[in-house]
Order: C-alpha cells, then sequence, then structure tokens
C-alpha cells in the first residue's frame, strides 16, 4: 500500500513536469505544423533564468519563478521574429523546420555552456521539505509542481476555450486558409502560440531542475520524454498529450520502483512502438497517415 | 544503363581517382587523417542524404547506425578475437539488421513521428549503453563493460598496416578508408538514378497515383532504410578500424547536427551536394579551431541560416544559375 502511494505521488509528479512539457509542443505541431527541436533548450533556459534572478540579483523566489516562465516566453517569441516568420509556407516545411530548430538548439545550448560552464549546480528556485499525507511523506517541491502544472496548464486550457484569441488559434489548427478568410492574423497567432509554447517550456524547465540539476543539456531528457508523449498522443493532440503525459508518468515511476531506472525509457518506448502499430496516428490522433 | 546514371558514375570515378592521388602528393600526416575524416562524414552525409532528400525519411538515427557499425567491429574483435577486416561487414550488417527493426517500428508513420521516434531510439540506446555498471570482464586489469559503459572500447586491433607499413601505416588506412566512401558513393548513385529513387520520385509527386499503379510506400522506404543503414555501418566500422576506438561520444548531438549540416549546405535531393558540404564543414571548421570553441554555435547558426536561405543548398543554387544560364541563352536565341 505504501509503496503504491509512493509510486502515485512520484507518477502524478512526473506526469505534470511531462505534461508542462509536452503540452506547448503539441500545441505548436497542432497549429502549424511545426515541431520544435529546441523544446529541451527552451526548458534549459527557463531554468537559467530563474537561478540568474534568484541566485544573481537576488530576487525572492516568486520572482525569480515568474522570470523563468517569461524567458521561456521571451525566447518563443523570439524563435518567431527571427527564424519561423521567414519560412512559414515553404516547400518542405515539416522537415525544415526541424532542422532549423536543431540548428537553433545547439547554438542556444553552446551559449549556456559558455555564459554558464558546464558543470551541473542546484537550482535555487524550489522549496524544501515534506508533509506527511495519509502516512507518507510528500515533498512540498512536488505538491508545488503540481500546482505549477494545473495552474498554467489549466489556464491555457480556458485561453483557448474561452477567449477570442484563443478561438482564433484553435480556428487556425482547424483549418489555416478558412480562418484566414474570416479575417484571423495566422501570423500574429503563430507568434501568440510560439510564446504559450515558449512559457510551458520555461515553467517546465525551472521545475525539472528543482528536481535534478541545472545544466545546458538538462533539456534533452525531458523534451525526449516530451517528444515521445506527443506521438503517442499523436502529434498535435493537445488534451491527449496532457492525458498521455500523467498516464506515462505513472507507467515510468511503477517501472522505476519494479524494475529499475535504467529501463524506464526502454520499456517506455517499446510500448509506443506497440500503440504506432496499432494506431499509426497516435492515441488521440485524427490525423491522416499515408499507408499504403 | 541511363546517362544520368553513367555521368554520375564517371564524376565519381573520376572524384575517386583524384582522391587516391592524393597521398602522392600530400605526405602530412595530420592532413592526411583530415581527409580520411572527411571521406568518413561524407559517406555517412551521403547515405542521409539519399534517405532524406530522395525517400523522405527524416532520421535522425544516422549516428546510432554508424554507432552499430563501430561497435560490431570493436565487440566482435575484442571479445571474439575476429580479424577487423571480417569485423567490418559484420558491423555493417549489424547496422543493417537494426534498420529492418526500426523500420518495421517506424516507417509507417508520417515525417514528424519518424523524426522523433529514431531520435528517441537513439537517445535510448545511448542511456542504456552509459548506465552499463557491471563489468563483463577485465582487459589489461581495467574492467570492460559489455557495451563498454562510459569509457567505450579503446585500442581495438587495426588493420595491420602498422606492421607492414610502419611510419606510412596511415596511407593503408587512407585507401581503406576510400575504398569504403567509393562503394557508398556509386552506391548511393545507383539508388538514386536507379528504379528506387525513380519510384521516390513518382511517390513525392503524387502519393495516391504511384501506390494506385502498385508502389508500396512502406516498403520501398524500408530497403531504402536498410541500404543506406548499411553504408553507414560500414563507415564506422572503417571509423572504428582507423581510430581504433568506439564510444558513447559517436551519439553525440553536436556530430549528428555536424552531419546533418554538410547535407543541408550541400543540398537536400542532390547527388554531389553532400560531398560538397561534407568538404565546406570541414574546411570551415578547420578555420573556426583558430578562434576558440566555436564549432557547435557555427554548426547550428549555419543549419539555421541555410534552412531560412538556402534551403535547397550550394547544389540547389547552382541548378538555379545553370537554370536561368539556359533560360537567357534560349532566349537569346529566338
Amino acid at each position: 500500500m505504501d509503496a503504491i502511494l509512493q509510486i502515485i505521488i512520484s507518477g502524478l509528479t512526473l506526469g505534470a513536469l511531462y505534461a508542462l512539457g509536452a503540452v506547448g509542443l503539441a500545441l505548436t505541431y497542432g497549429t502549424m505544423r511545426m515541431f520544435n527541436m529546441a523544446h529541451g533548450v527552451f526548458m534549459a533556459l527557463g531554468a537559467y533564468g530563474a537561478y540568474y534572478v534568484a541566485e544573481v540579483l537576488g530576487m525572492p523566489l516568486v520572482l525569480a519563478l515568474l522570470a523563468g516562465i517569461l524567458t521561456g516566453g521571451i525566447v518563443g517569441a523570439l524563435l518567431h521574429v527571427l527564424v519561423v516568420r521567414f519560412m512559414l509556407g515553404n516547400k518542405n516545411f515539416e522537415i525544415n523546420i526541424l532542422v532549423a530548430t536543431a540548428g537553433v538548439g545547439i547554438l542556444l545550448q553552446d551559449v549556456l555552456l559558455k555564459t554558464f560552464g558546464g558543470f551541473p549546480f542546484r537550482q535555487p528556485v524550489q522549496v524544501s521539505g515534506a508533509v506527511d499525507l495519509l502516512g507518507t511523506r510528500v515533498p512540498w517541491q512536488s505538491l508545488l509542481i503540481l500546482v505549477v502544472a494545473f495552474v498554467l496548464i489549466g489556464a491555457m486550457a480556458l485561453v483557448l476555450t474561452r477567449t477570442r484569441f484563443g478561438m482564433a488559434i484553435r480556428a487556425t489548427a482547424m483549418n489555416r486558409d478558412a480562418a484566414r478568410l474570416m479575417g484571423v492574423n495566422t501570423v500574429n497567432t503563430y507568434l501568440q502560440v510560439l510564446i504559450i509554447a515558449g512559457i510551458l517550456a520555461g515553467a517546465a524547465g525551472v521545475m525539472i531542475s528543482s528536481m535534478a540539476t541545472l545544466s545546458p543539456e538538462m533539456g534533452t531528457n525531458p523534451a525526449i520524454r516530451a517528444f515521445v508523449i506527443c506521438v503517442v498522443a499523436g502529434l498535435g493532440s493537445v488534451g491527449g498529450a496532457g492525458i498521455t503525459a500523467f498516464a506515462l508518468g505513472l507507467i515510468e515511476a511503477a517501472i522505476q520502483y519494479y524494475i529499475g531506472a535504467r529501463f524506464g525509457l526502454p520499456i517506455l518506448l517499446a510500448l509506443v512502438v506497440v500503440v504506432l502499430v496499432r494506431r499509426p496516428a497516435g492515441l488521440f490522433g485524427r490525423e491522416e497517415v499515408v499507408r499504403s | 544503363m541511363t546517362p544520368a546514371v553513367r555521368n554520375n558514375l564517371l564524376g565519381a570515378l573520376g572524384l575517386i581517382a583524384a582522391m587516391a592521388l592524393v597521398p602522392a602528393v600530400v605526405g602530412e600526416r595530420y592532413l592526411l587523417g583530415e581527409v580520411i575524416v572527411f571521406m568518413l562524414w561524407a559517406s555517412v552525409a551521403v547515405q542521409w542524404n539519399v534517405l532524406t532528400g530522395h525517400a523522405g525519411v527524416f532520421s535522425l538515427a544516422q549516428m546510432l547506425l554508424f554507432a552499430i557499425g563501430a561497435y560490431g567491429v570493436a565487440m566482435s574483435t575484442t571479445y571474439l578475437g575476429l580479424s577487423p577486416w571480417l569485423a567490418m561487414p559484420l558491423g555493417a550488417s549489424a547496422s543493417a539488421l537494426a534498420a529492418v527493426l526500426i523500420g518495421l517500428a517506424c516507417l509507417r508513420l508520417a515525417t514528424a513521428y519518424v523524426a522523433l521516434l529514431t531520435f528517441a531510439i537513439a537517445h535510448m540506446v545511448l542511456v542504456l549503453i552509459i548506465s552499463e555498471t557491471a563489468c563483463f570482464t577485465t582487459i589489461g586489469g581495467g574492467c570492460q563493460r559489455f557495451f563498454g559503459g562510459t569509457s567505450g572500447f579503446s585500442r581495438i586491433e587495426d588493420l595491420g598496416f602498422r606492421q607492414s607499413l610502419r611510419g606510412n601505416w596511415i596511407v593503408g588506412n587512407y585507401y581503406v578508408v576510400l575504398a569504403i566512401f567509393a562503394i557508398s558513393f556509386i552506391a548511393s548513385i545507383i539508388v538514386i538514378h536507379g528504379r528506387l529513387g525513380l519510384a521516390f520520385r513518382a511517390l513525392a509527386d503524387s502519393p495516391v497515383y504511384a501506390a494506385a499503379r502498385g508502389l508500396n510506400r512502406t516498403r520501398s522506404r524500408i530497403v531504402v532504410f536498410v541500404i543506406t543503414a548499411f553504408f553507414t555501418g560500414l563507415t564506422g566500422a572503417a571509423y572504428a578500424v582507423h581510430f581504433r576506438t568506439a564510444g558513447p561520444s559517436l551519439f553525440d548531438f553536436s556530430t549528428l547536427l555536424f552531419i546533418l549540416a554538410m547535407v543541408i549546405v550541400g543540398g537536400l535531393r542532390s547527388t554531389w551536394g553532400p560531398v560538397l558540404g561534407a568538404a565546406v564543414m570541414m574546411i570551415l571548421v578547420e578555420i573556426a579551431k583558430d578562434m576558440g570553441e566555436i564549432r557547435n554555435m557555427m554548426v547550428g547558426a549555419i543549419l539555421v541560416l541555410f534552412v531560412v536561405l538556402m534551403p535547397f543548398g550550394i547544389a540547389g543554387l547552382g541548378r538555379r544559375i545553370a537554370a536561368r544560364i539556359r533560360n537567357a541563352t534560349s532566349k537569346g536565341a529566338t
């Protein structure tokens, strides 16, 4: 019983982290068929942003967390203004944007390495201590992660479903040309989507670095989890990505407890392949997949 | 043999002949070593271009396939005492076999799915390798993990040129690597301009019509994936016998992107682009060495710039200029 509670708590924490990372990716792919290979580096940038504000400028933790989130948003906006804007509507957009964002990723990762050095260090933006809950000790940090994830993802869901600007995003995702004919400025929509994805990635980065350490390549592992989650959910399915993230978080926590941390990702991937053999468009995907 | 195949093959033979003369002119070991590295990366880039530029499969597992070839050589020479000459085709076959499995799992899916899954698979293998802790045997008093762990394999048996050629051993290695580059490049020309290449052109033009005429998209993609994996693995095997090491650093994201930059700079969908791109990138990195540790930043910036400004690379630019000249002259004639 105790073990199961432990697994559920660490599974939910993992799931919340994965959801923060994956939902933004799914949103960008869903609206603009763009897959951001630099997503992991966005997470790292958010984490370093929070670190910088807390440690170097000595600001309170809440402000540092906000700064991390803001960093992600700014980087997302810059990515649109400096790179993506020029590639919209190109032939081979899907492959080219993968290549371009991979280039941006390695460039920014190198900048981080040059600025902060390669040695991993501790993220100061975190809360310590634990609370007793149903007989198990739950770290405050886990609860904080759950709260941040629910607040941010909930806010995003509200924006997408309740506001005009969210409707514009969803309309663009459904049919870009029809949205434009209805007067939606789709280029602006893309900018907004990348800012949202950046904000979520920044928050994910701060939270992930509090569980592990800060290092320029800290985003690689979570980003790969996020990729896998998006693929299983079906690329572009935002709600599906959220649900899948929690499911995979719980499964991974169970695998780590019973079989060993080393096999978490391999077994997940095996599951993914089985899912994709049955459903090539993912669990929640409604997209056409060319078959022959 | 169609004229396209013949002309490209003649060109390739010319290039190979010129490369064969290099050791006669260049005596410096450092420079010969750099040319060997160029041929290795060019071979990987050539195969990647066949796969991505022509077959439309954006695989990010190319360095995994390369590493399987290298690890195949390292493990079969270390554990089984196999001759490296025999181990090289064995490593290449192991890559091809891995490609069958990865291909069956991924290649039915759409572009972005393929990229992400192959990337995740390569990362998974890396994690499994570096997280290994138990010793398999002890070699030279040190712990040797089955897949080499974080330190990998070193002092792999060489091709025997150090004994037969003594100080000139690198020339022997040079010709072995040249031979592998030659086979790889010629194979790519045959694939691109042969029936498979034609099938992919048809599938790119109109997937539905091509399928209606009996082309099996998934099967063609798996076949080309396995062929390119064989040659990528063979190149990895040559890497292992030349440098006598194989380790997890082969999986570095920066190496993957360095080679991707060769393909992009040279030009996707061309025949000669990747060779050109490999030469350009090698020279740029050589220049950048004097400016400190900026290789990764440079690779990133070049990737972004080329994709945004020149998505078809140097070869594409050449094609466009040639077309413009042809237009101008035909207008002048009428």
